[in-house]
């Protein structure tokens, strides 16, 4: 059995006039150590994906059917009591502005200490031995001085090591990291990245890494999954879609990249936006961008199909499938 | 920190000065001490003869070196009508408008913090609207019109006997509706306790307690719908911040996320515009103790107008402004102390 | 021209105000009370049974009777008599009148003043930036109300009562004008510092626009919506500082009554059990400025989609 398995999950914001759909039908699971990647430009729903998770989602934001598996226990169908128990516990989150995340009238000591005693009978003392501890893990000098800091006295770096420490500070199953190394200056990235996979793998935490940098994915995750416009419309090993993407839209993804175009060349663009919440066309959400669209796209949308270890909702693939396997039937 | 308090306090001295400036200008303008020391009798060689003893011929800023040296001292003229010099006029005043704003800051505090926080956990929930919508109307009710109201339903009684008188509910509603009255509403008691100094305080007795009931209530009444607003939009715009989010995802107990990491957030920006308000409230008291005939410095400013007594107005000017600059000091400085952002510079870090 | 009238009616009708209106009903009742209470004021000549301002028409006998419904109540004056004998429903007309008139032309005046060095102060930037948001911000942490006080007690001092009771309406709009400028100065500032920064501003100089062209037809045009929001609002407490003011016998004189004055010289009375004298011009005064402040809170709403709702 999957760590975590989501089933079908719908997301839907009610606005006035009815509701918008965030996400549709979303499944996929991740298992024990497993490293996740969700791929998605902005507005695609990786956000909402993760913080639907934990049910964080902001007002009007509600959960409005599927199911949420955590060790074969549903979230979803959870009151706010037993998810309590969960969040930050069993699984812990990583935001995306570390400028943003700690409360800035609280020391880095005091948010620390919080976060174990609301899950564990623990003295103080205890509670800020295991904090120490964690502060040196992920390797911030004089640990035991920052926790009577405030976090403006730390730089964007230093919050997002303290994030991190405080997201392993109860040895969680899974860690939910949402564009966690976005907001920083290009020269940590790599660094504050390194080091969060290094712990994840040294306690096997399992960790689903939300980000729009395809380069990061490919490098990090064993999985992957690509959403658009609410859907995960692709999803296998990060190595197969890589190299082989499906999906017309991942394939633009990867063709953008700049490593893949020739040396002061045009990167290449997917031509059009990614469309709104409020009109999502109907058929697949891509149709109005894809160069492969049919009138099937446009009024239908696409079931999965398998292509080696990968997933992916698409007709155009769907079709090439079939011819494919047309031929190994007509050739022998 | 030292910057911080350097920069805060020399901008209280320019600010005092500024009304140094003003009210000095009122005297020279408006008060003619002569009138007040001699009668018409006196001819015009001994009025010039005077005029020149005490200084009116000089030049306007050596008269106000002097006008400011000794206000510096502590000397802000006599009252024409006390006979007295005037600060001591204003200190017999003071702790009657003191005490009535400590009970109605008292009375502000609370109840605008429960409110405003229930009102921003729960937006949607009837009590929420019930008290935002009467927040709304009390505003728009000028203060001296909710101490009259109060005064009529507390003071005085109302009689209801609109419903029928021969069924049971008539009976009920007029009785419900209908008030005794009897609650005091001119001036302080008889029973004041002596304090030091000048300070007799209506605290210490129950008759002086129930003189300030009405008093304090009107003039809360007028803050307390702000501060509840206040309090309520602050604190919805903290609930939405990523650091509610993120303690919400760290498993604490929304009391501990309400409680702690969101009200000391909202409290911030609350203490600011509060300690502002409360210097506001002196403009207040004028009204409420013309109301209710309370021997605070209001009331006593109100007559200096009527009997134009200069010195007294002088002195109130310079005295109010005072009192004005040295809560917005404190209130900046306890931003600074709570706020761990506020550090060194003075700037938001 | 029948034309551009039919266009402009039709782009009110598709405005986003309008349909946030038709579906506020506390704006609709709000505005139709206010408007009701305007009219009326306006034709109050017309409406009032008797001219509080005419002595010969005031009898001396009639003074402090009830209003309808009470037992001693003359049906020649709905709302009962004041002490002297005058129509309580033609003093509140009147009244109105004078309170809505103060009203009105404080808020025109702060906005003339409040527009002129909000327009300066944010364009400028510099020293005369500095200098003119320090003398707001005293003014301001000063309070309105008190700074309303010192100023109105200041003229009459200097005026004596009589003169100043002459011409106490230019001098409440006067006082109050001045005493409230920053809070529009201070908006126009921080909308002119955003709308600074845009392009359009930039184009314009390039073009070779004079400074004062830049800031009255390119500036003033975009900074309008948050200036008719807080001068709404504005009204209703410059109807309340023209009450506070005439309350404490710093305003209105009781031949000229404000319903400030009327509840002033009704208040002397309320021990004596005539609470109508004091109460009811009180009652049309909240209501008055309730209206306003309500039409305040829901144009706030919808010019500035990101508040919250009040």
């Amino acid at each position: 059995m999957a760590l975590l398995e989501v089933k079908n999950l719908d997301v839907r914001f009610a606005v006035r006039g009815g509701d918008l759909i965030a996400l549709r039908g979303i499944s996929f699971s991740l298992d024990k150590g497993e490293r996740l990647g969700l791929v998605g430009e902005s507005g695609a729903g990786k956000s909402v994906a993760a913080f639907s998770i934990l049910n964080l989602i902001a007002q009007p934001g509600y959960i409005a059917g599927g199911q949420i598996l955590f060790e074969g226990k549903d979230l979803a169908a959870m009151s706010e009591r037993e998810l309590r128990k969960i969040r930050g516990n069993r699984i812990a989150m990583i935001f995306q502005d570390p400028m943003m995340t700690l409360n800035p009238v609280l020391t880095i000591g005091t948010q620390m200490v919080e976060a174990i005693k609301a899950h564990r009978r623990i003295s103080t003392k205890d509670a800020r031995a295991i904090a120490v501890d964690k502060l040196r893990k992920v390797q911030i000098p004089s640990p035991e001085k920052r926790l009577d800091q405030y976090p403006h006295e730390l730089s964007g770096g230093m919050r997002q090591r303290v994030i991190i420490a405080i997201a392993l500070l109860l040895d969680p199953e899974i860690i939910i990291a949402d564009e966690p190394t976005t907001a920083l200056d290009v020269t940590i990235q790599a660094e504050i990245m390194a080091l969060l996979l290094d712990l994840c793998e040294q306690e096997n935490v399992a960790l689903m890494l939300i980000t729009h940098d395809l380069g990061v994915v490919s490098q990090v995750s064993q999985r992957m999954l690509v959403m658009y416009s609410g859907r995960i419309i692709e999803q296998g090993p990060t190595r197969e879609i890589i190299n082989d993407a499906q999906h017309p839209y991942t394939q633009g993804l990867i063709n953008a990249l700049p490593q893949m175009g020739e040396p002061g060349a045009r990167l290449f663009q997917i031509p059009g936006a990614m469309p709104s919440l409020k009109n999502v066309p109907s058929g697949c959400p891509f149709n109005p961008r894809c160069s492969f669209v049919t009138d099937k796209c446009r009024s239908t949308m696409p079931e999965y199909v398998r292509a080696g270890n990968v997933e992916v909702a698409c007709y155009e693939v769907e079709r090439l499938i079939a011819q494919e396997q047309q031929a190994r039937e007509v050739a022998p | 920190m030292l910057a911080f308090l350097v920069q805060r306090i020399s901008q209280a001295f320019l600010v005092m000065f500024v009304i140094s400036m003003i009210a000095f200008a009122i005297q020279d303008g408006l008060g003619d001490p002569l009138q007040e020391l001699v009668g018409m009798s006196v001819s015009m060689e001994e009025r010039d003869a005077i005029r020149e003893d005490m200084g009116l011929n000089d030049p306007i800023y050596v008269q106000y070196a002097r006008f400011a040296g000794n206000a510096l001292q502590g000397d802000l003229g006599i009252s024409y009508f006390y006979g007295k010099p005037t600060l001591q006029v204003i200190a017999e005043h003071l702790p009657a408008t003191l005490e009535l704003v400590i009970g109605a800051s008292l009375i502000i505090l609370v109840f605008s913090v429960p409110i405003g926080v229930y009102a921003a956990i729960r937006p949607q929930a009837f009590l929420s609207k019930f008290f935002m919508g009467i927040s709304t109307v009390g505003i728009s009710i000028p203060v001296f019109l909710t101490a009259i109201v109060l005064i009529q339903l507390f003071s005085i009684g109302v009689t209801i006997e609109v419903f029928p008188a021969d069924t049971g509910w008539g009976v009920w509603l007029n009785g419900a509706l209908s008030t005794d009255g009897g609650l005091p509403s001119y001036g302080r008691g008889d029973e004041l306790t002596h304090f030091f100094g000048t300070w007799n305080s209506g605290f210490f007795s129950s008759d002086g307690l129930w003189h300030l009931v009405l008093p304090c209530v009107s003039l809360a009444s007028i803050m307390l719908p702000l501060f509840i607003r206040l309090i309520r939009a602050e604190m919805m715009e903290v609930l939405q911040s990523d650091y509610i989010r993120y303690a919400r995802a760290k498993g604490l107990s929304s009391g501990r996320i309400n409680f702690l990491h969101a009200l000391k957030n909202t409290m911030l920006p609350v203490i600011t515009v509060g300690g502002v308000q409360l210097g506001i409230m002196v403009a207040y008291t004028i009204l409420t103790e013309t109301v209710f005939q309370w021997p605070g410095m209001g009331l006593m400013f109100l007559e200096a107008i009527t009997r134009s007594d200069i010195p007294l107005i002088v002195a109130y000017l310079m005295v109010v402004g005072l009192v004005f600059v040295i809560t917005n000091t404190i209130v900046d400085l306890i931003y600074g102390l709570v706020n761990p952002t506020v550090k060194l510079t003075g700037k938001k870090a | 021209m029948m034309t551009a009238t039919v266009s402009r009616w039709a782009r009110v009708r598709d405005s986003f105000l309008w349909y946030s209106f038709k579906r506020d009903k506390i704006a609709i009742i709000s505005f139709i009370v206010l408007l009701a209470m305007v009219l009326s004021a306006i034709f109050a000549p017309l409406l009032a049974p008797t001219d509080p301002y005419d002595l010969a028409q005031i009898d001396i006998m009639n003074s402090e009777l009830p209003p309808l419904g009470m037992s001693g109540a003359d049906g020649a004056f709905p709302l009962g008599t004041d002490a002297q004998g005058r129509d309580m429903l033609s003093t509140i007309l009147y009244g109105t009148r004078v309170s809505l008139m103060i009203g009105f032309g404080a808020v025109i005046l702060q906005a003339v003043l409040g527009i002129l060095f909000g327009l300066l102060a944010g364009y400028m930037g510099g020293r005369v930036d500095a200098i003119l948001m320090r003398i707001a911000d005293v003014q301001l942490s000063f309070s309105t109300l008190m700074v309303a006080i010192i100023v109105g007690a200041v003229f009459k001092a200097s005026f004596g009562s009589i003169m100043f009771g002459e011409i106490a309406i230019y001098m409440l709009i006067f006082i109050i004008g001045v005493a409230e400028w920053p809070q529009i100065a201070r908006t126009v500032r921080a909308s002119v510092l955003a709308e600074k920064k845009k392009e359009y501003v930039d184009a314009a100089k390039v073009m070779g626009f004079r400074t004062n062209r830049i800031m009255f037809r390119h500036i003033l045009p975009n900074t309008l919506s948050p200036i008719f929001v807080i001068g709404t609002v504005q009204i209703a407490n410059a109807i309340i500082s023209e009450a506070a003011l005439s309350f404490l016998g710093l305003g209105m004189p009781e031949t000229q009554p404000s319903l400030g004055s009327l509840i002033k010289s009704g208040f002397d009375y309320i021990q004596s059990g005539s609470w109508w004298i004091t109460l009811l011009p009180g009652l049309v005064l909240v209501v008055l400025v309730l209206v306003i402040n309500l039409l305040g809170d829901w144009l706030r709403d919808v010019m500035n989609p990101r508040l919250y709702k009040g």
